[in-house]
């Protein structure tokens, strides 16, 4: 084997070298100043610019299924545009950060220089096509979380949510793994792309192989929260800082979607019904219970931590249709176009919940959003369009993500997975109108942070711009995430 | 560009709106942008053909190609009136608030306006999806406008409201989907237009419930059923209209009932004939248990809103037994009862604002001996009661004489039991009538602190158009009824193979919209 890397190779991972140098910057700045912290808004322009050069190097040299590394990274469209919806969803993420009690101040070069950490590693994710890449994508990006989480200057609930996700997120690697090396035994590769072919007689004619590819499988499960592996998600994202929680209910979650669409597109679904049916069971024992326990929760973060469980098993109906479809393009867009839209509402929903912290120790109840409509009408309208949006009300863009993913469904005869799509999406109705009928129809003082939080004010109305506008030029959209998937 | 003006200026005036930075003279101006609404809807009449049986005033231009879902709007003789219903009763109806809503009259005011955007969407898109999104849209308004201006018990009966209805309209999202995918399989190329629908062939098997037509027709049935109200189905409505705002019960009962009465005669009758054919007795059944039912529960409410909003129910059970006759009197009767019903109990409601904004009590035991108090209002209030009891030359008896005419046609078993609703009717509005206007002065009417005031100008102004239109309706039918002949006979004459086409006089705005593709 020889080990050349060429100018080709180089330019493609250009996005992940961006995002490294750019990550040593504000802790560089640190050290050089004596261990004093720059301004935060220096350290955060830093991160947003690597940030933006990052999409740009992307979008110039990805595309087009090149692959860099001997096959272990892929750049496609799926890479492109889950790479894109990453890194904006994690520099939202970090506009948040900077002014969140919880993670502003102390130490934010630090907190910065891991979440870049953590995006690299989700680019890493989205490209690889090797499943030793994809490991050691899914470790740079989790790893550097848990420390996130951490970091957290709340002292109780947030150490043990970095604690539970570190012992769950480190079991579902182990799954993972395992399940890798059963397929290292029985196909004599790790690569995707030399079994991709033959992916749909070896689940018939090897148990092993079969047992390997549900591990796998299972591991994502883990990372995107299917039921029943869900256990940690409520827990993890109530503990955590709001922010982090944003970007782990966005950017995590699109990244690890990628990948499991990587792993479903070498149709193994198509040759082992058991999987198949396994799978759609996961997808409705999802829905539901995301939904149904979301109904009784009273805090924000909670419920919505319940909702993105639901929402992933509505994702995963999607990539049940990418996988069993002949024409995969068509799924997958679904997905990606239904992981964009779910991103621009969770991101605004945990903006909205991170101005309503007023210290570090703050908990958002519903309850206590009583009367925000009349102290800032903009952030509660704001906050409707994402809520009303979740729930799949057109013309907002949630209504035609649900559209796209439900209608690649039923072409492919999937019918009763999007019949429990759409009953689904009633129950999830409820406990979306309530904080709306928590705001307008009940009195109260909302407790706002007094707090200058005007970035984060700005990238809610610009989400809650989004969804509304996207919605009108959906089509268009979606028949470009379409066409860069052909 | 006519029927694109009348759908979207109202979102326009509720930017308007949203942006006026004087609270003192929102209410005027909302008022004269509904009234510039409604000139610009009577616009229609400069180019609408009568005698045509097609799609008129059409605007088609493709919005999400890859699905073939178009921008598609398109006016015939069913959905005229109901459009200019909507637009007649707005202006009404903000200067019926002007007492009543006191609080956050912005916010009601922009809420109304894109509830008139939604509603008169619903009843133009002719694309399955540009419908479904006008139709869920306008949850939206109404749910803010119950749930923040409404009465005690609001937010219950605003989410019961809602979900109710989105209950019932996700599984035709499906069935719409589904009916996409069988366009594709037709024709070669995936279309939601409500045209391309209607030429499909979708195979019928009688006597099972498994056979795809008639699963797409429940689908379809299911989301019109719930927002009529038909009887099972009905028990959003008591809570949504009493808890409501007096605008927007009148909102409700004049205009959202009608989208899922519309909802049948556009959508589930021609575009599954045979089904609806063999399903007919079953609606038409719970029609005539819809009347009945509605009427008698309607006689024991010891509260006015609730009475009226039971009579709905019955009001709404003798619009679909109208159109499931399938005849040309059946389905004549029912649109113009679904005018009818929006023009009284819209009136209906309107008055019982009145008087509760006085009184504050909605109890008929509290009142009696009104009409030696308030003669203006009991005059009011008697016409109106007539119309909604169809007397002769009002317009609720045209309505209903001509669905009863149709029911014998069809099946007179039916209507020997739907014709009792007319006497129960008669009994529980004229005996409200009684234990409020005449007897002994109630606790209410007889409080010398509190003496009533008769009804002021601006409540007059607010009456008399609906009057007006409640004897015009009756007396000259035939004005209304001719504009609508041609679109219903149609209708009745090829149910079996429904081909609505594009009225040939519109052809240069399909090419147009051809040549963008």
């Amino acid at each position: 084997m020889n080990n050349n890397i060429g100018l080709s190779d180089i330019l493609l991972i250009s996005p992940m070298i961006a995002l490294f140098l750019a990550s040593l910057i504000p802790i560089t700045a640190k050290v050089l100043r004596g261990n004093r912290e720059q301004h935060p808004l220096v350290t955060l322009s830093q991160a947003l610019i690597g940030l933006v050069i990052a999409i740009g190097l992307m979008v110039v040299f990805g595309g087009a299924g090149r692959t860099a590394f001997h096959n272990g990274l892929v750049f496609d469209g799926v890479t492109q545009w889950m790479g894109v919806i990453a890194l904006a969803a994690a520099g939202s993420a970090m506009i948040m950060m900077y002014e969140n009690p919880a993670t502003k101040g102390k130490q934010f070069s630090e907190l910065i220089f891991l979440a870049m950490s953590s995006a690299i590693g989700m680019l890493i994710l989205v490209s690889a096509v090797d499943l030793l890449m994809v490991f050691i994508g899914l470790e740079t990006m989790s790893l550097a979380l848990y420390l996130m989480i951490a970091m957290s200057h709340e002292e109780k609930l947030s150490k043990e949510a970095a604690l539970k996700y570190f012992i769950l997120g480190s079991f579902a690697s182990a799954v993972f793994l395992y399940g890798v090396a059963f397929i290292f035994g029985s196909t004599g590769g790790t690569n995707i792309l030399s079994f991709m072919d033959s992916a749909a007689e070896l689940v018939q004619t090897s148990k092993l192989f079969l047992f390997g590819i549900t591990f796998v499988i299972l591991g994502f499960c883990f990372k995107v929260s299917i039921a029943p592996f869900h256990a940690w998600t409520p827990d993890v994202y109530q503990g955590a800082p709001t922010p982090h929680t944003a970007f782990m209910a966005t950017a995590v979650k699109t990244v690890s979607f990628a990948a499991f669409l990587r792993i479903i597109a070498t149709k193994s679904l198509v040759g082992s019904d058991h999987l198949f049916d396994i799978l759609q069971w996961l997808a409705v024992i999802t829905m539901i219970v995301g939904n149904t326990a979301a109904i009784i929760q009273n805090n924000f973060k909670r419920m919505i931590a319940y909702s993105s469980i639901a929402h992933s098993g509505y994702v995963l109906v999607g990539v049940i249709t990418a996988g069993v479809s002949e024409n995969g393009a068509f799924g997958a867009s679904g997905v990606i176009f239904y992981l964009l839209s779910y991103s621009l509402m969770t991101l605004g929903a945990f903006a909205i919940a991170s101005m309503l912290e007023n210290n570090e120790n703050s908990i958002v109840n519903i309850d206590d959003l009583a009367g925000f409509a009349k102290q800032r009408p903009m952030l509660a309208l704001c906050l409707t369009v994402f809520l009303l949006s979740l729930a799949g009300i057109p013309p907002a863009l949630g209504f035609f993500g649900k559209f796209y993913l439900f209608n690649a469904a039923i072409g492919e005869g999937l019918l009763w997975l999007a019949v429990w799509g759409v009953v689904n999406s009633v129950i999830g109705v409820y406990y979306y109108l309530r904080p709306i009928v928590v705001m307008y129809m009940k009195e109260g003082n909302a407790d706002v942070s007094t707090h200058s939080l005007n970035a984060t004010t700005v990238t809610a109305i610009v989400m809650a711009l989004a969804i509304i506008l996207m919605g009108f030029v959906s089509g268009p959209i979606f028949t470009a995430v379409e066409k860069s998937l052909m | 560009m006519v029927l694109s003006s009348i759908v979207f200026l109202p979102l326009l005036f509720a930017l308007i709106v949203a942006v006026w930075p004087k609270q003192s003279t929102l209410r005027p101006l909302a008022l004269g942008l509904s009234l510039i609404e409604f000139l610009v809807s009577l616009g229609i009449f400069r180019h609408f053909n009568p005698a045509s049986t097609g799609l008129q005033l059409v605007e088609k231009y493709t919005w999400i190609e890859r699905f073939g879902i178009q921008y598609f709007m398109g006016i015939d003789g069913i959905s005229l009136w109901l459009v200019l219903l909507t637009t007649f009763l707005t202006p009404i109806i903000i200067l019926g608030s002007w007492s009543s809503i006191t609080e956050r009259v912005k916010g009601f005011h922009v809420a109304l306006f894109i509830l008139q955007t939604a509603m008169l969407g619903t009843f133009l898109a002719m694309d399955a999806i540009f419908f479904y999104v006008f139709w869920e849209l306008s949850l939206v308004p109404m749910y803010f406008m119950v749930g923040i201006w409404g009465g005690a018990r609001r937010i219950y009966a605003t989410v019961k409201f809602f979900i109710y209805t989105m209950a019932g309209s996700v599984l035709m999202l499906v069935a719409i989907i589904y009916m996409m995918y069988l366009t594709q399989e037709a024709t070669g190329t995936m279309s939601a237009s409500l045209l391309d629908f209607y030429s499909l062939k979708i195979p019928f098997v009688g006597g099972t419930f498994f056979s795809l037509q008639t699963l797409l027709f429940f689908a379809f049935a299911l989301a019109f059923a719930i927002k009529v109200p038909v009887f099972p189905l009905h028990t959003w409505l008591p809570d949504a209209h009493v808890e409501a705002p007096t605008p927007g019960s009148v909102i409700l009962a004049g205009v959202m009932l009608k989208m899922g009465t519309y909802g049948f005669m556009r959508w589930v009758i021609p575009l599954f004939p045979e089904a609806s054919e063999y399903w007919a007795w079953l609606f038409m059944l719970i029609g005539v248990v819809g009347i009945i039912y509605g009427a008698l529960v309607a006689m024991v409410q010891p509260d006015v809103k609730k009475l009226v909003a039971y009579s709905s129910v019955s009001h709404m059970g003798y619009i679909l037994l109208g159109l499931f006759t399938f005849n040309a009197y059946g389905m004549a009767g029912g649109l113009y009862q679904m005018l009818n019903h929006g023009i009284s109990t819209g009136a209906l409601f309107l008055l019982i604002g009145m008087i509760y904004e006085r009184t504050h009590s909605r109890e008929i035991s509290k009142y009696g001996g009104l009409a030696g108090v308030l003669p203006i209002f009991t005059i009011a209030f008697f016409i109106i009661t007539l119309s909604s009891i169809a007397v002769p030359m009002t317009n609720g008896f045209v309505g209903e004489f001509f669905i009863l005419l149709g029911t014998f046609q069809a099946q007179p078993v039916f209507a020997y039991f739907a014709i009792t609703g007319v006497v129960l009717g008669a009994v529980y509005m004229l005996w409200m009538f009684k234990r409020v206007f005449f007897g002994e002065k109630g606790e209410l009417v007889k409080d010398e602190h509190h003496p009533l005031h008769d009804l002021n100008a601006r409540e007059i102004a607010v009456l008399v158009p609906l009057i007006i239109m409640v004897f015009w309706m009756g007396l000259f039918p035939n004005h209304f009824l001719n504009y609508s002949k041609a679109s219903i006979d149609f209708l009745v004459n090829n149910r079996s193979n429904y081909n609505l086409t594009i009225h040939p006089g519109d052809a240069s705005s399909v090419q147009h919209a051809q040549g963008g593709n």
